[in-house]
């Protein structure tokens, strides 16, 4: 079962949520960022080749040139290795935990599971960030020495950073798994 | 709701915050303005008053005019070191000898110094100021002759600023050590050892020992309190005149603005006082700057 | 309520059998460790795994039944059905692999207060199944398992009249529970394993092995990773053993290539002997008397190389101890302590040969001493400018003077140091060139103390500097505080207002403005020979660096980490695997490798520098104020 919907995310780019259902116990969510934009590379590279160049016309030195070269490539590299995120998948498995993972453009994904018995709730948040309030989905962890204190919150599609008619739609259906265990 | 809006009860509105009443709690009412007060303790000053307390201002600038003549002299080799030794140990010995006589008259203070303190402290003053004074001559060598003279005139200036005219015995920490500073920096630029070794007792005299005498007279003799002022102004003036009459001037016009210009601006001015007190608290901003001085 | 059953991934296509493993404590979870093949004796079974978890510690158990059909074999159900009443148990799983089907069917089987055995359908499929099995069970048995049935014949013709009584009362109460069971209906998750990786996996954070497993209510995975670790012995039963049990489970390779490890291992113990008897001398000299005296005591504790001396000598101990590393965090110390070791080692034996090779000892020796006069040629020309009016500055000429001249005495005391010292550098650099056998960690060491030594006069010059910078920078805010008329209030740690006496203001504006001038010459002085004085202390905080990198790199555990990233596990993480309609659902179990950062943070070996260190800001604060710096850390100077 797979559905495809087009929300934005806080700063209004388009970005797709994909469900799909395993089981009735098993959910995952995917968010899709756009992938990075050929005008955007485009733009940075000449940006960095210019400023390369009016050096280069002044200190006369072949060296500017080919070390903007190297810088771009590698300035690239570490975007899509590092920072650049292209998906960000949440999948909860009723009585077993909640995985997410996020993989970047270079493909290195890196992944962290979460216990079901270590999690309180599920809930979304709202935070001020920059000049708005944001809203976020976060998973409550259980403090083991005291059971009904939070002893931490780990927000989920941090990168994507989707909005609330999004948000609600993942929270629903983690809730119904929540209630189901 | 708005804070004036309420609609008139039975019930008497109290300026109470404990019982419950059926007023917003940012709520009050006619009588509020009934208790405002203005300028509460306010002091009716005459001209003539004013003028004379304005007079020590002016009498402590021609101090500082005093003192910048007779470097200028010094400087342009017109006055030997020894005359200038001479005069001033002449100067002291009077003046001591007077506050001497004007505080057995009364007999006013709890623990009066001995003649042998006083006697020890000015030997500390004559040696240290002799021991150091080869070291003060070559101190400001390297540096510019403009740099010392911007920073001696902003000492003094600093020494004016801060001199405490209310009450100018003991002297302020900060006027003293300022003027001090600022003769430093001019003796340095004197030819000899012995020329800086002068100034500085000069100095020490001007700045810091004749306040204390003078503090004296005015609480014993007003009446000479007032004519000594007015003598050190025209001595003030007539120095700098023979030196440098520009400054004469600039000096004439000082003194007139501050013993007679400003206290009338400060009677005229009094009628515009306007201050109002009333039942509520004024927010107060307390800045804590001493932080930033240390 | 949701069964989780951990399934490892070699007995998917493992012949029917047994299911042996263990339910996890506080959580519906179980565990499936191996499958005991048909035919068996109910009996030895019971026996075999009794040995096992005597010597594992783990609780085992039967769990249920496996089978894959094969051709011929079909409708098994009625006697798996029988096996649960041999092997007593409160539920009973009957997982069943369908002929072209990848997904498992799982039936619970649970048993209540009175022994009844209840069938909770998981798929309705298996009700179909069910419903015939009276007939089909006394066809399919075979000879074998004929056998096994009349050693047990008593117990079991008890049960089966027991059963024959349940089988009419389940007939009634099917109905009701159906449709309970359709609301209820108790859900199964396959999380498949793959056993090697899980059992030698380290799952972290590490837990002490002090907490008892069986009381700590700790999570489900580190309970099923700890449960897979211990049952190891399980593992040694092989599969061309001829015994009476056939099994399946991970089986390792085979013992040939462990031949060298296990001749290692004799090995090292004598290896181990000498190292103590060695050390035990060692400790003898080091205990001598004329070492704890106090000139001797603060040099050594200031030699870089003394320091890096007693950090090996206390990586020797630990490894030469008898007692085996206890637990996982020990055993990696350990390990990365042995590679650290022979890896200094191996570079200083690089660098020795390097040196004795070509005599490059003598052409160092030749040039070192030229560049010390250098340097100290260099220190006296800037001595000389600094002398004059350096960078247009106007300096007070008197203090100049006096302080390039002191400076100058000291540069011609060096000289003559050095000269003095000529004849003798080239045997000092052959003898030291020889510790470079102890590791690449001693050579650097000693090449940082000789820097220390020879580039003396510089501290020297530093430390004149910074007093005297010091002696002033002190003077001038006490005598500031007193030409605004506050001082300094020690009970209160704070500013307070104080009327002083005339004599003592007029003295401390004379000090004042003297101190004032003659900042600026002062100052001078201290920021070149601080500058120098940096640049040596850069340069040894590099040899530093790099000592205590090679001292505390845990190079085993991040090859560990590179070759067999699942040895050192920072979670799990799970991967859907197919999905057939109406099966239940499968879940791959792989192991989340830690991150190479972490790795290195946490199995560094703990150092000297390891401590904090000072920030940049009270670096900066130091260097105003005068403060001497240096590129050891004072031992004092630590608070805990």
């Amino acid at each position: 079962m797979m559905e495809d919907e087009t929300f934005t995310d806080i700063s209004g780019k388009a970005i797709s949520l994909s469900c799909q259902d395993h089981s009735s116990l098993c959910k995952e969510f995917v968010v899709s960022v756009p992938k990075v934009s050929i005008g955007k590379v485009m733009v940075y590279t000449c940006c960095v080749w210019l400023l390369a160049y009016v050096v280069f016309f002044f200190t006369e030195n072949t060296a500017v040139l080919s070390s903007a070269i190297f810088i771009t490539l590698v300035g690239m590299m570490l975007h899509i290795h590092f920072v650049k995120v292209d998906h960000e998948t949440l999948l909860f498995i009723g009585s077993l935990g909640i995985q997410l993972s996020s993989s970047y453009a270079s493909g290195r994904e890196t992944t962290t599971f979460i216990e079901m018995g270590k999690i309180k709730d599920i809930v979304i948040n709202e935070a001020i960030y920059m000049h708005q309030i944001i809203y976020y989905l976060c998973v409550l962890l259980k403090d083991p020495s005291e059971p009904n204190a939070v002893a931490r919150v780990v927000p989920l599609f941090q990168s994507s950073k989707p909005r609330l008619n999004c948000l609600v739609k993942v929270y629903k259906s983690c809730q119904e798994i929540l209630s189901k265990c | 709701m708005g804070p004036d809006g309420a609609p008139g009860p039975a019930v008497p509105w109290r300026k109470v915050l404990w019982e419950r009443q059926p007023f917003p709690d940012n709520y009050v009412d006619q009588r509020f303005l009934e208790e405002l007060r203005r300028n509460e303790g306010i002091r009716q000053y005459r001209y003539w008053t004013v003028v004379k307390e304005a007079g020590f201002v002016g009498e402590q600038l021609s101090c500082v005019a005093i003192f910048i003549t007779l470097w200028l002299y010094m400087e342009q080799g017109q006055l030997s070191p020894e005359r200038l030794l001479w005069s001033s140990l002449i100067c002291a010995l009077l003046g001591y000898g007077l506050h001497q006589a004007l505080t057995s008259q009364v007999q006013s203070g709890c623990e009066p110094r001995t003649r042998l303190a006083d006697l020890q402290s000015a030997t500390i003053f004559l040696s240290f100021t002799f021991g150091f004074s080869p070291v003060l001559k070559t101190l400001t060598e390297s540096v510019s002759t403009d740099t010392v003279y911007a920073m001696s005139a902003m000492m003094l200036l600093a020494h004016l600023v801060s001199f405490p005219y209310a009450q100018p015995s003991p002297p302020g920490s900060l006027s003293l050590n300022a003027a001090l500073f600022a003769s430093v920096c001019l003796a340095s630029r004197l030819p000899g050892a012995l020329h800086t070794f002068a100034m500085l007792s000069c100095a020490l005299l001007v700045f810091a020992l004749w306040p204390c005498l003078l503090q004296r007279l005015r609480e014993k003799a007003p009446s000479h309190f007032t004519g000594v002022c007015v003598g050190v102004c025209f001595a003030g003036v007539g120095g700098l005149g023979s030196q440098w009459p520009g400054g004469a001037v600039l000096l004439a016009l000082a003194l007139g603005s501050v013993t007679l210009l400003c206290p009338l601006l400060l009677v005229r001015l009094q009628r515009h006082k306007d201050n109002i007190q009333g039942p509520w608290d004024e927010a107060e901003i307390q800045e804590d700057l001493s932080h930033f001085l240390h | 309520m949701v069964l989780k059953i951990f399934f490892p991934q070699c007995c998917n296509r493992a012949d029917s059998g047994l299911l042996v493993g263990r339910w996890l404590s506080g959580h519906d979870s179980a565990v499936v460790l191996a499958v005991i093949h048909y035919p068996f004796i109910p009996g030895q079974v019971k026996q075999y795994i009794q040995q096992i978890q005597a010597r594992s510690g783990v609780e085992l158990s039967v769990l249920g039944s496996w089978s894959l059909p094969k051709e011929g074999q079909e409708g098994m159900e009625s006697f798996l059905r029988d096996l649960s009443t041999i092997f007593p148990q409160k539920r009973w799983l009957q997982i069943n692999r369908e002929l072209g089907k990848t997904g498992f069917n799982c039936q619970v089987l649970s048993r209540d207060q009175n022994g009844r055995v209840i069938p909770r359908e998981i798929k309705k499929k298996a009700d179909k199944i069910d419903g015939d099995d009276g007939e089909k069970k006394g066809k399919k048995k075979t000879k074998k398992e004929e056998e096994k049935e009349k050693e047990e014949e008593k117990e079991k013709e008890e049960e089966k009249e027991k059963e024959e009584e349940k089988e009419k009362e389940k007939e009634k109460e099917k109905e009701e529970e159906k449709e309970k069971e359709e609301d209820e209906e108790e859900k199964v998750i396959f999380v498949h394993y793959e056993q090697r990786k899980v059992m030698l996996s380290q799952l972290h954070p590490i837990e002490n092995g002090l907490s008892d497993p069986t009381t700590d209510p700790t999570s489900e995975l580190r309970q099923m990773f700890r449960s897979v670790a211990l049952s190891q012995p399980l593992f040694f039963l092989d599969r061309y053993d001829d015994g009476p049990l056939k099994s399946t489970h991970w089986q390792s390779e085979g013992r040939e290539a462990s031949i060298i490890v296990e001749l290692l291992k004799h090995s090292t113990l004598p290896l181990c002997v000498l190292i103590r008897w060695l050390l035990s001398i060692w400790t003898w000299i080091c205990n001598i008397r004329v070492f704890s005296l106090s000139p001797l005591r603060f040099l050594s504790s200031k030699l870089s190389t003394c320091v890096q001396l007693s950090y090996r000598t206390e990586h020797m101990r630990t490894l030469s101890s008898q007692k085996p590393a206890a637990g996982h965090t020990e055993f990696m110390r350990k390990a990365n302590m042995v590679v650290s070791v022979l890896l200094d080692v191996a570079l200083g034996m690089l660098l020795m040969w390097w040196l004795y090779k070509d005599n490059h000892i003598s052409m160092l020796a030749n040039t070192l001493v030229p560049a010390a006069d250098h340097v100290a040629k260099e220190l006296e020309e800037l001595l000389q400018w600094l002398m004059g009016a350096p960078a247009g500055l106007k300096m007070n000429r008197a203090l100049d003077q006096v302080l390039g001249r002191f400076f100058l005495y000291h540069i011609h005391l060096w000289i003559s140091y050095i000269h003095l010292m000529s004849p003798f550098i080239e045997g000092i650099l052959w003898y030291g060139g020889l510790s470079a056998c102890f590791g690449l960690t001693f050579a650097l060491s000693l090449l940082s103390d000789m820097v220390a030594l020879l580039t003396f006069h510089i501290y020297c010059f530093y430390v004149y500097g910074a007093r005297l910078y010091c002696l002033k920078i002190y003077g001038l805010s006490s005598l500031w505080r007193l030409f605004r008329g506050k001082k300094w209030n020690v009970l209160r740690q704070r500013v307070d207002s104080c009327s002083y006496d005339l004599d003592q203001l007029f003295i401390g504006t004379l000090l004042f403005t003297v101190l004032l001038f003659l900042l600026p010459t002062t100052a001078l002085y201290y920021l070149v020979f601080t500058l120098l004085r940096l640049v040596v202390v850069l340069f040894q905080g590099v040899l530093h660096l790099s000592v205590d990198f090679i001292n505390s790199f845990p190079l085993f555990a991040v090859a560990l980490r590179i070759t067999r990233s699942y040895r050192l596990a920072e979670g799990v993480k799970f991967k859907v695997l197919c999905e057939e309609p109406g099966t239940a659902l499968h879940l791959l179990m792989e192991i989340n490798p830690l991150k190479s950062s972490t790795v290195v943070q946490l199995y560094r070996t703990p150092t000297y520098s390891c401590y904090p260190k000072d920030s940049w800001a009270a670096l900066a604060k130091k260097l105003f104020v005068g403060e001497l710096i240096y590129p050891w850390r004072h031992k004092t100077t630590k608070t805990d």
